[in-house]
C-alpha cells in the first residue's frame, strides 16, 4: 500500500463513502503497523490472508473469522488503534450484557460516538422527535454502552437527560433462577423512581426497554402521565413483538412518536427504526452502513437467506475506531433490502428460539 | 404483504416523518363477532381466523399459531396475544362491574341455547362439532353428547351453585336475615383466569360458574382445541355478557404466567409439570392428573359390572380425567383383565368424525410417541391388550389410539399412576393389607364392595375426590355435584353481615 490516506474513514455520517474504497482504507488502517491496534496486529499473524492486500471489497469481509469471543479476555487498551496517537480521546470502555458468560469489552472513542449520535439524531428528527426536550432514560448505565449513547443523545438532540439506572445482568439472573416475582419487583422499583422524574420534570422524550415499558403500561396513572407530557418514546435493548408495538402505537400512546433501536455493544451502537412505516409494516431497522452492516443468514450454512426470509443476524463493524466483522448475533430477523450501501436491513427481530424437547408428558390435558 | 412492499424494486415511500394520531382503526380490531362474519370452513381455501376476544372486541394478532386437524392439515389460524394485551384485558375485566345475578343467569341460559342450537361466529353446530372431532380427535358422538351436556349444565347453573352455597349463608346482603346477623356469600376476587384443557370439550362446562358468580373471566384456550371456548365465549357475548366481562385470550406459553399474575384467581389444567409449577400458589386451583380407579373387593363378583368397568375405561373416548386408569381387584386380577381386554378389543378403529367412532385419534407422530411411552412404562407387566402397540394408523397422517390392558403384580406398582389420554388401564391385585394407600390421589374411585368400613375410609380420605359405591362408572357426574370439590369453594367465601 503506497498512500496511507485514511481520510475516507473520517467522513460525516451523511456522506456515503464508496464501500469498497472505504473497506480498503479501513484494512490499511487496522493492519498497518503504525495505525492498527495491538489486538488486530497480533491477530493478523494467524490469519490465512493478508487483510491489506486480500480484502478489496465489502464482500471480502466475509473471509474474517468471528473473533467476538476473544473480546472477553483481551486487554481493553490493546483494542485502541495506534493511529489515534498517545492520547486517544476515549469516552469509555464498555461491556456486553453478559448473557452468555463473561462479558465482552469494547472501547468507545469520541469520533465514533459523535458520528453515531449525529446519524441517530437525524433519524429521530425523521420520526418526529422534538428537538430540545428533556429526556428520561430507564436504561442500563455502568458498563453498558447504551447509557453513554443516551446521555450524548439527550445532550445533543435534547437539552438534558435524566437517568434511572437499570442492571440487566441482575434481572437476567433473577429470571434464570425462576425468580420472576423478584424481577417484577425490580421493574416496579424502576418505575417508582421514574415517576418522581416524570411528575416533577418536563420530560419530552422517554427512552426505555420493552419490558419496563410493558410494566409502565400496566400502570394507568403512569400511562396518563406519559401521554400528558411525553412527545416521543424511544425503545430498545430487547425485542418488542409486533402486536405489542401495534398496541402502543394505536391504543396506549396514540399521539406519541414511537421509535425503536436495535443495538448491540459489539457494533458500538445501534440501528434505527426506518421512519414512516405504516402500522401493518414490519419493524425495519437500518444500520449506519457501511460502518455497521447486517446480513441475515441460515445459521447452519452461514449463507444469506433470500429477501423476505428469516434467518440469524450477522453484524459487522468497520470504522476507524474498531473492526469486528462477522459477529453472529443471537437474534432472528427478516432480511430486507437496505436503503443503500452494503448489507441488509433487518425486520421483526426476535430471539433465537429454544426448542422444547419432545418427551411425552403424562396426563390427559 | 407488508414485507412484499418493502421488497419491491423501488424504495418505499416515506409517507411523512411526523406521526400524529392514527386515523385509521387497527386492521382487525373491531367490535363484536356478531358483526364480523367469520369465513365458513367449507367455503374457504384459507383457514379461518380465531381472533382473540379482548375487552375492546376481536383482535387479530400478527403472531398466530396454526391449529391443525389430526392429519396435520391446517384448520384455523389462532391469534396469539402478547403479555401487554393479556394484562390490559384483565385490567379492563377488573374495572367492569358484574351484571346483576339474575341477568347473569339469564344470559348464561341464553348462551347455552345459542351454543347448542345456533350459528355462532358464523359456524353451525354441526360444523363446530365436526371441527372439534377432527381437531381434538374426540369421537363425533362424544362431541355431540357434550354439546348437550354443556347446554344442560349451563341451563341449570344457578341451581348447581345453590347446592354449592353453604346452607347458613344468605344469597345477598339485603336479605332480612342480615338484620340479626348472617353470613353472606361473597366473591374472593373479581377476575378469574382459566388455562383451559384441550382433551375434551366438556371441561368448558365448569368455568362459566365463575361468570355466574359475578367474576369476569378470561380463558386461555388450549392450542389443541380452541374451538369450544371460542364458540362458548362468542355465545356468551351474544347473550349479553359485554366484551369486558368475558375474554378469549390465546397466548404462547410465556404469556400464560402473565394471565395468572393479572387475574385474582385461576383455574389451571395440566399434568404433573403444572402441579409442580403452581402447586404452592393459593390463588391457583389445579386440575391435575385424575388417576381415577375402580376397586373390586372379594365379596363382590365383578362380572355383572363388566359393562360399567369397560365404560369407565373407554367411555367418552377414554380421554378424560374421570376415565379409569387403574382397576384394583381383591384376588386374582387375571380373569377381570382378560374379560376387560375382550370387551375393549372389540372397539372399532375409525376416524373421529365417523358416527360409529368411539376411540380417540391423534396425529400419527403424537400417537406413536404415546405408544412408545406406554411400551416403555409397561415393560415387565403382563399385557392383555395393546402389548404390541396402540397406535393404529389410518393412513392419512392420523392414528387411532386403541385400548391397552396391562396386569400389574402389585397394587403399588408405579404404572398404576400412569394416566394416558386414551383407554389405557392397569389391572392390579389388591388385598386388605394394602388398605386404601393405593387408592390415594384419585379424582374418582368407584368401589364395588359391600364393605362399609372400607367405604367409610375411602370417603374420609382427603386425596380422593369423589367416591361412587356400586354400579356407577367413574365418569358419572350429576347436576349440582362437585367434580373436584365445588369450584365455588375456591371462588367464594362466607362473610358476616349485620346491619341495623
Amino acid at each position: 500500500m503506497s498512500s496511507p490516506d485514511h481520510s475516507i474513514l473520517d467522513l460525516p455520517f451523511d456522506v456515503q463513502p464508496d464501500p469498497d474504497e472505504f473497506v480498503r482504507a479501513a484494512m490499511d488502517w487496522h493492519f498497518g503497523p503504525e495505525t492498527g491496534s495491538p489486538f488486530w496486529l497480533r491477530r493478523a499473524e494467524t490469519l490465512d490472508f493478508d487483510p491489506r492486500t486480500d480484502i478489496r471489497t465489502h464482500a471480502d469481509l466475509a473471509r474474517f473469522p468471528d473473533v467476538t469471543g476473544e473480546l472477553r479476555h483481551v486487554r481493553a487498551q490493546d483494542l485502541v488503534p495506534r493511529g489515534y496517537g498517545a492520547r486517544p480521546d476515549v469516552v469509555g470502555v464498555f461491556e456486553s450484557g453478559g448473557t452468555t458468560g463473561a462479558p465482552k469489552r469494547v472501547v468507545l472513542t469520541r469520533d465514533w460516538l459523535d458520528r453515531m449520535v449525529a446519524w441517530s439524531n437525524a433519524n429521530l428528527d425523521a420520526h418526529g422527535f422534538p428537538r430540545g426536550a428533556d429526556w428520561l432514560g430507564l436504561v442500563p448505565t455502568g458498563p453498558h454502552i447504551v447509557g453513554e449513547f443516551f446521555r450524548r443523545s439527550a445532550d445533543t438532540h435534547g437539552t438534558r437527560g435524566f437517568t434511572i439506572d437499570l442492571d440487566p445482568r441482575w434481572v437476567k439472573k433473577l429470571i434464570a433462577a425462576g425468580r420472576g416475582a423478584d424481577a417484577g419487583a425490580y421493574a416496579e422499583h424502576l418505575l417508582e423512581q421514574a415517576e418522581f422524574v416524570l411528575t416533577t420534570q418536563d420530560i419530552g422524550v422517554l427512552t426505555i426497554t420493552p419490558s419496563v415499558l410493558e410494566r409502565l403500561a400496566g400502570r394507568e396513572d403512569l400511562v396518563e402521565l406519559v401521554n400528558k407530557k411525553v412527545k416521543a418514546i424511544r425503545w430498545g435493548g430487547t425485542q418488542l413483538d409486533p402486536d405489542s408495538r401495534h398496541l402502543y402505537r394505536t391504543e396506549i400512546f396514540p399521539d406519541i412518536a414511537f421509535c425503536g433501536n436495535y443495538g448491540s455493544t459489539m457494533i458500538l451502537g445501534f440501528a434505527g427504526e426506518r421512519p414512516g412505516l405504516a402500522d401493518e409494516d414490519p419493524c425495519v431497522f437500518d444500520p449506519l452502513s457501511p460502518y455497521v452492516t447486517f446480513s441475515v443468514v441460515d445459521p447452519a450454512t452461514r449463507e444469506p437467506v433470500a429477501y423476505g426470509e428469516r434467518g440469524q443476524v450477522v453484524v459487522s463493524h468497520v470504522s476507524k475506531t474498531f473492526l469486528l466483522p462477522n459477529n453472529l448475533e443471537r437474534d432472528l430477523a427478516t432480511r430486507l433490502p437496505s436503503l443503500g450501501g452494503p448489507g441488509d436491513a433487518v425486520a421483526d427481530i426476535a430471539p433465537v428460539a429454544t426448542f422444547e424437547n419432545e418427551t411425552v408428558i403424562e396426563g390427559v390435558y | 404483504m407488508a414485507v412484499a412492499d418493502l421488497l419491491g424494486p423501488g424504495r418505499p415511500e416515506r409517507p411523512g416523518a411526523q406521526r400524529g394520531p392514527r386515523a385509521e382503526p387497527a386492521p382487525q380490531a373491531q367490535s363484536q363477532s356478531q358483526s364480523q362474519p367469520q369465513p365458513q370452513p367449507q367455503a374457504q381455501t384459507q383457514s379461518p381466523h380465531l381472533d382473540a376476544l379482548g375487552a375492546q372486541g376481536a383482535f387479530r394478532a400478527r403472531k398466530r399459531a396454526t391449529v391443525t386437524d389430526v392429519c396435520g392439515a391446517p384448520v384455523a389460524e389462532l391469534s396469539l396475544v402478547p403479555s401487554l394485551f393479556v394484562d390490559r384485558t384483565v385490567k379492563a375485566l377488573h374495572r367492569a362491574r358484574p351484571m346483576d345475578a339474575d341477568q347473569r343467569i339469564a344470559a348464561i341460559g341464553r348462551a347455552a341455547e345459542l351454543f347448542a342450537t345456533a350459528d355462532v361466529a358464523g359456524q353451525s353446530v354441526a360444523a363446530y362439532e365436526h371441527t372439534v372431532s377432527r381437531v381434538g380427535g374426540v369421537p363425533l358422538s362424544v362431541v355431540r353428547a357434550t354439546t348437550q351436556n354443556i347446554r344442560a349444565r349451563l341451563g341449570r347453573v344457578y341451581d348447581s351453585l345453590t347446592q354449592a352455597r353453604p346452607a347458613g349463608t344468605a344469597e345477598h346482603w339485603s336479605s332480612p336475615l342480615t338484620r340479626t346477623g348472617r353470613a353472606v356469600w361473597t366473591r374472593r376476587g373479581e377476575t378469574f383466569a382459566v388455562l383451559a384443557a384441550g382433551n375434551h370439550p366438556g371441561t368448558h362446562s365448569l368455568w362459566p360458574e365463575a361468570l355466574a358468580l359475578g367474576y369476569r373471566v378470561a380463558v386461555r384456550p388450549s392450542r389443541r382445541e380452541p374451538f369450544t371456548p371460542y364458540r362458548l365465549i362468542n355465545a356468551l357475548r351474544e347473550a349479553g355478557f359485554g366484551d369486558d366481562r368475558i375474554a378469549f385470550l390465546p397466548t404462547d406459553h410465556a404469556e400464560a404466567d402473565t394471565l395468572l399474575r393479572a387475574a385474582d384467581r385461576s383455574l389451571v389444567y395440566g399434568g404433573e409439570d403444572v402441579v409442580r409449577k403452581y402447586g404452592g400458589n393459593p390463588d391457583v386451583l389445579l386440575q391435575g392428573p385424575g388417576r381415577s380407579k375402580i376397586l373390586v373387593t372379594a365379596d363382590t363378583d365383578w362380572r355383572p359390572y363388566l359393562d360399567t368397568i369397560t365404560a369407565s375405561v373407554a367411555g367418552h373416548g377414554g380421554t378424560g380425567c374421570v376415565n379409569t386408569t387403574t382397576v384394583l381387584v381383591e384376588g386374582d386380577p387375571a380373569p377381570l383383565a382378560e374379560a376387560l381386554a375382550d370387551r375393549l378389543a372389540a372397539l372399532p378403529v375409525l376416524p373421529p368424525e365417523d358416527d360409529r367412532a368411539v376411540l380417540p385419534v391423534q396425529n400419527a407422530a403424537t400417537a406413536h410417541a404415546l405408544e412408545a411411552h406406554l411400551l416403555t412404562q409397561a415393560a415387565g407387566t403382563r399385557a392383555w391388550l395393546g402389548g404390541d402397540g396402540v397406535a393404529a394408523d389410518l393412513g392419512d397422517g392420523s392414528a387411532v389410539l386403541t385400548p391397552a390392558v396391562h396386569q400389574l403384580d402389585r397394587a403399588d406398582a408405579p404404572q398404576a399412576g400412569v394416566e394416558l389420554p386414551f383407554p389405557c388401564v392397569w389391572v392390579a391385585p389388591w388385598n386388605r393389607a394394602d388398605g386404601i394407600a393405593p387408592l390415594r390421589g384419585s379424582l374418582v374411585v368407584t368401589a364395588l364392595t359391600t364393605d362399609e368400613q372400607l367405604l367409610d375410609e375411602l370417603i374420609a380420605e382427603p386425596t380422593i375426590g369423589n367416591v361412587h359405591a356400586g354400579d356407577h362408572p367413574t365418569y358419572w357426574m350429576g347436576p349440582g355435584l362437585p367434580h373436584d370439590g365445588y369450584l365455588a369453594e375456591f371462588l367464594m367465601r362466607s362473610k358476616t353481615v349485620i346491619r341495623d
